[in-house]
């Protein structure tokens, strides 16, 4: 079967999924099960198929499992955003459509990645720019300052800095990733390369310091410090700029612990919440308690226990933040497994097509966006669930959140592109190649 | 390169695999340890899926009322704040308190008494419902007792004292239980604290209102008959101290019921030195004082009246000096009583010196009509003999009469009552009225509390207690 085939099998099985998912939340809502509940299913699938269409005639050769993961956990999150609060569902909605729209875009106007690679120091700028427009403009939200507001929207655009930003990197540590592996000098016994190019790696520690002090933020700094450091490492092989960099971060870490009131607050309640029951520590105990009663099969999605009679959800921020922990008290330790198991099929998909790819920057890019996404997941299940100290991050596609849906979508259409061109650079016909080379 | 990503790879599996163990740790092998953690409120939320019973007032109309919103039931209150912290609330992400909490197997039908009837809806697939819970509380005399209150902080307990029974139970500053889980942040914070229960757990300094107490205690006693004379300098000078009169005055020769009449520091000084701290002490004790008055609402809800220090409550057999006894006896030193006891000091004396159990719970009934438990007047107490009470009854007439409580006076109703007035450090006063009507047969008790005030018990607290007993007796039915 051909890729485009058993992905329009996969997105058939993942509308039927997200349609039961629908019609389960509607159904405990309203008690009845009518054509509306049936006709949102299809519009959902309407827009998937779309994309669909669009890379059967653009991408034939990309990837079929990104686009039906992205279908089922949109679906599944939109649906228990509708569970939560139905006015933010639709909104969100919305929202997909805008991504599904840049999805779009990024395909028809990028359509070869490998033109990004020309592009790296306005990606790098880009990136910058828009962190530094965040800690300018930007207004504080539950203790960090990672929104713009404009136009009557909240941005978030540190969402889209990280793809800016892989771009940049994966460029630059393709151009450099010589220089950087051979060491010139020791300090201290230990082989260290040119502080030419030993720099940026200052840079982007400053960087990530700076997004600690100024937008008050752990989880985003942890995510832009890793995945600099795990881009370096698959740039270099060289183990010693993980260790440099993760020793850096954590010194800026237990520093901000000290010093930082809003991180310290997260940090003490992650070490022992319970003192804190009633203040800083609420949200999370209420997210262990709503995730502990799904049990192993929850009450099934629209049935659990979320909102208060004043239909006040349970968890503050639940929609967002805390969408995960809603999932897995309807849906059960079954429930909560499969969706990471699903999360973590996309993580590999991901590494798949950086280990296939032709060239570095190719590798370097699908491999960075497969470790920021794999990241982000990470930090914000293990946030909810205690395992690391909890910051406020988006679960992609699935939490209630514009910049981040939009931002996602066209990271996978970034991941397509790249598998696309893998096949045709490999595998391809002559015709085929003839015309990649052409578009370049 | 390839090698690189893979192990990258590989440790971001482990991190998820790390999750999914995590996961099932929470939500298998801890689950129920989680699920019975004091802070997890989630167990209410199944409790929210009963039809909770109903609370209505001793008229019959309904004070909170449980209705179905999306599944659950939530409660509402058709008469609004009608004594929010006496019936309390039943929030499940803030618990529940008063009646709410203390009857809460009564309202959602899992006491035993109902269980044969729960088996029987279970069989038939029928969620169980709760009882109907009906009090003494006369929505009326509540109503009253509110408005009488508002704008200031302060308590009014009315009770019967033939039977015990509860009427009204107001605590001022007030709060709306409709809206508690959006305001509990600011309620919960409040330096007025609006939530706690004044009646039943406000500790005041008693003042002059004491005096009854002292007076019952040296009538019964036989240290003092209600002729017996005293001349008032306008000091007692006593172990090195001295008793003052409020305000500074001089009342020269005085009898003891002259002394009630105006509440004369001085010659009460001296009946409780004639008395001696076992005496008083020991009145204190048979008119409730240390111990927590029978009143059914859950541990806290109700304090025990006594004399306190910076811990709490103190020993009944705690040293005190000459001075400390004549200035307990006045009601001052550290004395401190709840409303509720005060009232029933007044019902002590209305009821011929006998203390009824005080309640609220008229009676329970099943969703099936059944009648399932029914108020049962009980003796609680002895305060004094019965001959003490009607020499009393006739001195608190005159209080009412020509005393400091003419305030409390009424049209065509002897009343009977005594008032407090007790000064703050802050320049302040704390006014108290208790009282009784009518004297000849009492149906009402009553005791009034205002704090932060410039007047006196006679000014603030008398012409309160007058309105509110006016509304009651008017009623045409009392428990």
């Amino acid at each position: 079967m051909s890729r485009r085939n058993l992905e329009l099998v996969f997105l058939a099985v993942a509308a039927v999924v997200s349609t039961m998912a629908y019609v389960s939340v509607y159904a405990g809502r309203y008690h009845e099960v009518n054509r509306v509940s049936l006709i949102y299913g299809l519009v959902f699938a309407g827009v998937f198929v779309g994309l669909h269409l669009l890379l059967r005639v653009v991408l034939p050769q990309a990837d079929a499992f990104l686009l039906p993961i992205t279908a089922l956990l949109a679906a599944i999150g939109l649906a228990e955003i509708f569970r939560i609060r139905p006015a933010l569902a639709l909104l969100q909605g919305q929202w997909l459509l805008v991504g599904a729209g840049l999805f779009v875009l990024t395909v028809l106007l990028v359509r070869d990645h490998m033109k990004l690679d020309r592009y790296r120091y306005i990606m790098g700028a880009l990136g910058l720019g828009l962190l530094v427009l965040t800690i300018v403009l930007g207004t504080t939200i539950n203790g960090s300052k990672l929104w713009i507001r404009a136009f009557g929207f909240s941005i978030q655009p540190s969402e889209f800095a990280k793809l800016a930003i892989v771009i940049f990197l994966a460029g630059y540590l393709n151009d450099k990733r010589l220089l950087l592996s051979v060491p010139t000098r020791h300090v201290l016994g230990v082989p260290v390369p040119a502080t030419k190019y030993f720099g940026p790696l200052l840079v982007m520690w400053v960087l990530s310091l700076a997004m600690l002090v100024f937008m008050k933020d752990f989880g985003m700094s942890l995510l832009f410090m890793a995945i600099f450091v795990a881009l370096m490492y698959m740039a270099t092989s060289r183990i010693v700029y993980v260790i440099l960099g993760g020793g850096l971060f954590a010194a800026a870490a237990a520093l901000s612990v000290m010093i930082v009131p809003h991180v310290q607050d997260r940090f003490n309640v992650w070490l022992d919440p319970w003192p804190h029951a009633s203040t800083t520590g609420y949200q999370l105990l209420q997210s262990l308690f709503t995730i502990a009663d799904g049990g192993l099969l929850g009450a099934g999605l629209g049935r659990g226990f979320l909102l208060y009679s004043n239909r006040q959800p349970v968890v503050p921020d639940l929609q967002t933040d805390f969408i995960f922990a809603a999932l897995a008290n309807e849906t059960g330790l079954l429930g909560a497994v499969a969706v990471v198991l699903l999360l973590l099929l996309f993580v590999w998909r991901g590494f798949h097509i950086a280990v296939w790819a032709p060239d570095g920057f190719s590798k370097l890019l699908a491999a960075g966006l497969a470790v920021a996404f794999g990241l982000q997941t990470f930090i914000i299940l293990g946030g909810v669930t205690r395992m690391i100290p909890l910051t406020g991050i988006t679960l992609p596609f699935m939490s209630y959140g514009g910049s981040s849906i939009v931002a996602n979508l066209a990271l996978v259409a970034l991941l397509l592109m790249i598998s696309h061109r893998t096949y045709v650079v490999r595998q391809g016909t002559d015709l085929q190649r003839r015309r990649l080379a052409e578009r370049g | 390169m390839n090698k690189a990503i893979g192990r990258l790879f590989v440790i971001g599996a482990v991190l998820f695999a790390a999750l999914i163990v995590n996961l099932t740790w929470i939500m298998a092998v801890r689950a129920d340890w989680y699920a019975e953690r004091p802070e997890n409120r989630r167990a209410l939320a199944e409790e929210l899926k009963i039809k909770r019973g109903v609370i209505t007032g001793f008229d019959g109309s309904v004070i909170a009322a449980s209705r179905r919103r999306s599944g659950y039931y939530a409660r509402e209150y058709p008469q609004g704040a009608l004594a929010p912290q006496l019936v309390g609330y039943s929030s499940v992400r803030y618990g529940r308190s008063g009646i709410e909490r203390k009857l809460n197997g009564e309202l959602t039908g899992q006491t035993s008494a109902l269980s044969l009837e729960n088996w029987a809806d279970r069989l038939l697939g029928r969620r169980p419902e709760g009882a109907a819970v009906k009090l003494t509380l006369v929505p009326a005399v509540q109503r009253a007792a509110q408005q009488a209150l508002k704008g200031q902080k302060g308590a009014i307990v009315v009770l019967d004292p033939k039977t015990g029974a509860l009427i009204a139970s107001a605590s001022a500053p007030t709060f709306d239980p409709a809206d508690l889980e959006d305001s509990w942040e600011r309620l919960s914070q409040d330096a007025n604290a609006p939530l706690l229960n004044r009646a039943t757990q406000g500790l005041y300094t008693p003042g002059s209102a004491f005096k009854v107490v002292t007076a019952a205690s040296g009538l019964d006693n036989g240290k003092v008959t209600p002729d017996a004379a005293f001349v008032d300098t306008g000091t007692y000078v006593v172990f090195g101290g001295k008793v003052t009169n409020y305000g500074g005055e001089v009342y020269g020769p005085n009898d003891f019921t002259t002394a009630l009449t105006y509440s004369i520091n001085t010659t009460f000084g001296k009946v409780g030195n004639l008395l001696g701290r076992k005496r008083l002490i020991s009145s204190m004790e048979r008119f409730g004082f240390y111990k927590t008055p029978p009143l059914p609402l859950p541990q806290g809800e109700v304090l025990p009246s006594g004399r306190y220090d910076e811990k709490g409550i103190l020993a009944p057999d705690a040293f005190m000096d000459p001075l400390a006894v004549a200035w307990a006896a006045c009601g001052q030193e550290q004395v401190l009583a709840t409303p509720l006891q005060m009232a029933l000091v007044a019902a002590a004396v209305a009821n011929g010196g006998r203390i009824m159990e005080p309640y609220y719970l008229q009676e329970v009934v099943a969703a099936s009509g059944n009648v399932l438990q029914k108020a049962q007047p009980r003796q609680w107490l002895v305060a004094m003999k019965p001959a003490t009470a009607l020499e009393l009854n006739a001195m608190m007439q005159r209080v009412v009469n020509v005393g400091t409580g003419t305030a409390a006076a009424l049209e065509g109703i002897q009343v009977a009552g005594k008032t407090g007035t007790a000064e703050r450090g802050d320049g302040s006063n704390l006014a108290w009225f208790i009282a009784f009507a009518p004297a000849d047969d009492p149906q009402v008790a009553i005791a009034v509390v205002i704090e932060d005030t410039q007047s006196t018990g006679g000014e603030a607290a008398a012409p309160l207690a007058a309105a509110v007993i006016r509304t009651a007796l008017a009623q045409p039915e009392l428990p």
